[in-house]
């Protein structure tokens, strides 16, 4: 059996909206192995995007323990848990998130700057990173100045430069029309078999889970399902 | 952390909102040109204010017997030898003169007026006013001139002119009083009234003669340069034990409080314009902050520590205030070197003078004053910055993120 990369123990998080508690996670146990590509699915309020931000350290569980990598992230503060998405984990966010005044390259090479890579070493590693989703003709555009499917693929180049051991993935497609999701699925299937990348991805989107080695469901802040793909 | 990263981010904000910045470079550089402009205003008020407070027969340091201000007469003088000299390098001087100054009574066909009586060497007067001012008629000769020369103001009250006598009524060194007659030889035009009221000049020796005394009753020694007053002062005290050795700003009190106002006013304006000033910056950085908080969010969620985020907003703000000040300073030299002739206020030379100065009020510009301006301007751009950076800092990037 592969390494595990996450593991959840009884996680739960209960948000205050006005005076009602809302149980976004109700004691969830979950793990994910290296190299997996795992989608979290589930109606709105399932609680797969507070499952998805608990395991990317961007939100704190009230009871339970996270593990991500072997380190437990209760035991963190702040700044370790920042350094800890920094180091371990990619994000790539349903509204892209690019930063605006960035070039492309400079958008990727950001988080390597971040992590201290030397000059050299950091405009080569972006180059590949780009090239490698052909994007290499659009390294020196700004994020105004590319298509959505575009800009989602800078973004997941920002996310895989690192080398990161777990790529987490919230509704990546749904602002994207069905081509340019069924090329970005296709990119991310690609990153999991070739370069064997662990992958959690948040959606509703049906076509999503079709691409995925394990689709895990949620309803009430439980998992419903978990269904590893034939 | 990188630096370069901060920076790069930092600028393409700024350039980010291209007009807005723009307006505040703009405000921050009016500011900063106006402060600086003033500022050599102030310096010039301030070293006319010391010039005029020096010149006015006070000299840098002066000696007296100790108790000679109390009761300025004859008989407070002290005996110089003939060869004397100050007891200091001569290249730190620019000159002395040693005179008897004691009041008097002036009387004319028509008036009567109190006077200071100054008896002078002609010569050695080139470190007070009266080797500047112009004089209608002639100036004293030497030292056993026994003519009169007065202030044009004195002559106008006194109803009379060059070439009349007058009469002058003092206490010789017993104590009597004694009575000459002088024939006006001259009438000199100060820039204000006040000194052409007051001192009517004769030659030394001939007072001398006149008060049965060989004393004087002061030297007074103008040095080269302020800054060494102090050192000199001190060697002077050494050298005249039993005579009081006093600075400029101790016979002029008024006139030092001036220059150290002067000082302070400098600081004052500076936090007036730019406190002012800071608050406009404050906000631009705020404004800028609250429209970026979901990219910031971003930008912490993907590893960005808090101190990179805080960091980058103060170096956003230096940036600004570092453009502003440069043009500021730019705009300041230009102000100054369009008044650098100075400006002519000879309208208000009698209030000018009674606040110590002259009637061309010189702007003076000093480098030191440019680059307190400077960096003070930056300091208050990183203290502007804290509270956005702060506000920067609190962004929770899943909150963020949320919007």
């Amino acid at each position: 059996m592969s390494e595990v990369v996450v593991q959840c123990d009884q996680v739960t998080r209960t948000y205050q909206q006005e005076l009602v508690p809302v149980h976004a996670l109700r004691g969830v146990d979950f793990k994910v192995h290296s190299g997996e590509f795992v989608s979290l699915s589930g109606p709105s309020g399932s609680g797969k995007s507070t499952l998805l931000n608990v395991i990317g350290g961007l939100d704190r569980p009230d009871s339970g323990e996270v593990t991500i990598d072997g380190v437990g992230l209760s035991g963190l503060s702040e700044a370790k848990l920042t350094e800890l998405r920094l180091m371990k984990i990619g994000f790539v966010f349903q509204a892209y998130n690019l930063i605006p005044v960035l070039s492309a390259h400079e958008n990727v090479e950001f988080i390597l700057q971040l992590q201290g890579v030397t000059a050299g070493e950091r405009r080569d590693r972006a180059a590949h990173a780009l090239e490698s989703l052909g994007l290499a003709d659009m390294q020196h555009r700004q994020p105004g100045e590319l298509s959505g499917g575009q800009q989602q693929r800078v973004a997941i180049a920002r996310a895989i430069v690192t080398n990161p051991v777990l790529l987490l993935a919230d509704e990546p497609t749904a602002n994207l029309d069905s081509q340019t999701t069924e090329e970005l699925l296709a990119l991310l299937q690609s990153l999991n078999e070739k370069e064997k990348m662990t992958i959690v991805t948040a959606t509703h989107d049906p076509m999503v889970m079709g691409y995925t080695t394990r689709q895990v469901h949620l309803r009430d802040g439980s998992i419903e399902q978990d269904a590893v793909a034939a | 952390m990188s630096f370069k990263l901060l920076w790069q981010l930092s600028v393409r904000n700024i350039l980010r909102h291209k007009r807005r910045n723009a307006m505040l470079f703009a405000a921050i550089a009016v500011a900063v040109a106006g402060v600086s402009g003033v500022n050599t205003l102030i310096r010039g008020m301030q070293f006319d204010m010391l010039d005029s407070a020096v010149k006015n027969l006070t000299g840098h340091i002066k000696i007296h017997a100790p108790d000679y201000r109390d009761d300025p007469n004859i008989n407070k003088g002290f005996p110089l030898e003939q060869d004397f000299a100050p007891p200091v390098d001569p290249a730190e001087v620019m000159g002395w003169a040693a005179r008897i100054r004691i009041p008097a009574v002036i009387m004319s066909e028509r008036e009567t007026r109190g006077v200071q009586i100054v008896g002078v060497d002609p010569s050695s007067e080139h470190i007070s006013f009266l080797g500047e001012v112009p004089i209608e008629g002639q100036n004293l000769t030497d030292s056993a001139d026994g003519r009169i020369l007065i202030g044009k103001e004195l002559a106008v009250q006194l109803e009379t002119k060059i070439g009349r006598r007058i009469v002058i009524i003092t206490q010789g060194i017993d104590g009597k009083n004694r009575e000459k007659g002088y024939r006006i030889v001259g009438t000199y035009d100060a820039e204000g009234t006040g000194l052409e009221k007051i001192y009517v000049f004769t030659g030394l020796s001939s007072l001398q003669d006149l008060l049965d005394s060989t004393d004087v009753t002061e030297v007074s020694i103008r040095l080269n340069s302020e800054p060494t007053m102090l050192s000199i002062k001190d060697m002077l005290i050494g050298a005249f034990n039993d005579l009081a050795v006093l600075d400029w700003q101790e016979l002029e009190p008024q006139a030092a409080a001036m220059f150290i106002f002067a000082d302070g006013a400098i600081y004052i304006w500076f936090v007036l314009m730019m406190s002012a000033l800071t608050f406009g910056l404050v906000n631009t950085l705020i404004t800028s902050v609250m429209e970026r908080v979901r990219e910031l969010g971003m930008v912490r969620a993907l590893g960005m520590s808090k101190s990179m985020v805080l960091v980058q907003v103060v170096v956003e703000s230096t940036i600004i205030m570092a453009i502003g000040v440069a043009f500021g300073l730019l705009g300041g030299y230009l102000i100054y070197l369009s008044i650098a002739d100075g400006i002519d206020l000879t309208s208000f030379a009698d209030g000018m003078e009674m606040a110590g100065m002259s009637s061309i009020m010189t702007p003076v510009l000093q480098w030191s004053d440019f680059f307190l301006v400077a960096y003070m301007s930056l300091i208050l751009g990183v203290v502007a910055s804290i509270y956005p950076a702060w506000r920067a800092v609190k962004v929770k990037p899943l909150d963020a993120m949320r919007r």
